[in-house]
């Protein structure tokens, strides 16, 4: 039998979440750039949020039983419960300006019936090239295309 | 078969283009359009041969390529940088909603990790 799809009713539980308690956070990295078109394959949906410890996002953990555990010198924040396993957190994005700057350019993406604030392509690309790893360049090329064909079909329509 | 200059002016003159601006738009360069429209047959002799072997017309034994095909073309002649098969790939995503996007692309990500 298939395996699940990885984005199940729990993990869109968790964004609805997140949305339903105004918590201030952008879809980052490979899973954004894949929402958006690009044929990129990732392990992870990376969440960059303003504010770890605003009240509404420890509301939301709180409503669906999440635990979020704070970060340490060897350890990202993690949260731990059903429906977080998917989601990392990001609290600083390489190459690129403050959360709020890049906020106001967010796309906003339906997945499934949760609208939410994912971050440009063209912003990935930078902070891509920024971070520089090989896994960074490699994925470059591929990035590029996916924003020639969204450049492309932007004129055409 | 020879190319239609005269359909091609006319159809470009329907989209308010010049022809001039229709090659630049279609990635063609002035230079294989007039070669193209002097030649007495812009289909392969073989194609010709086939045909008239079979008694068919030549447009009989051509089939169209998917639309899908001819969009990554098209964008790649713009573009030389552009990857056909990058492009095609991408077109072929935009056709999903964006969950199944983001489904696959986590789905392939876990069979990577476990082939490793």
């Amino acid at each position: 039998m298939a395996a699940p799809p990885p984005l199940t009713d729990k993990e869109q539980a968790f964004l609805r979440a997140l949305v339903e308690e105004d918590v201030r956070f952008l879809i980052v990295g490979l899973a954004a750039a894949a929402l958006q078109g690009a044929p990129a394959v990732t392990q992870d949906v990376d969440l960059w949020i303003d504010s770890l410890s605003s009240p509404n996002f420890r509301r939301a953990l709180k409503k669906l039983g999440i635990v979020y555990v704070e970060p340490t010198m060897q350890n990202p924040p993690l949260m731990v419960g059903e429906g977080a396993e998917l989601f990392d957190l990001v609290v600083h994005m390489h190459g690129l300006e403050s959360f709020d700057q890049e906020a106001v350019h967010a796309k906003k993406i339906a997945i499934g019936d949760v609208d939410v604030d994912v971050l440009p392509l063209e912003r990935i690309i930078a902070s891509k090239r920024a971070t520089n790893r090989p896994k960074d360049r490699a994925i470059l090329p591929v990035l590029e295309d996916t924003l020639r064909v969204l450049s492309r079909r932007g004129t055409d329509d | 078969m020879r190319l239609a200059t005269e359909r091609i002016r006319e159809l470009a003159r329907d989209m308010n283009l010049t022809l001039s601006e229709l090659l630049e738009r279609a990635g063609v360069s002035r230079t294989a359009y007039y070669s193209l429209a002097r030649k007495s047959s812009v289909v392969p002799r073989s194609i010709d041969a086939l045909a008239a072997a079979l008694d068919e017309p030549v447009s009989g034994l051509l089939e169209e390529l998917p639309p899908r095909v001819v969009a990554a073309q098209r964008i790649c002649a713009q573009d030389p940088d552009a990857s056909f098969e990058n492009v095609w790939h991408v077109l072929t995503l935009l056709e999903m909603n964006p969950i199944e996007r983001l489904n696959r692309s986590l789905t392939r990500g876990r069979t990577t990790t476990a082939h490793r």
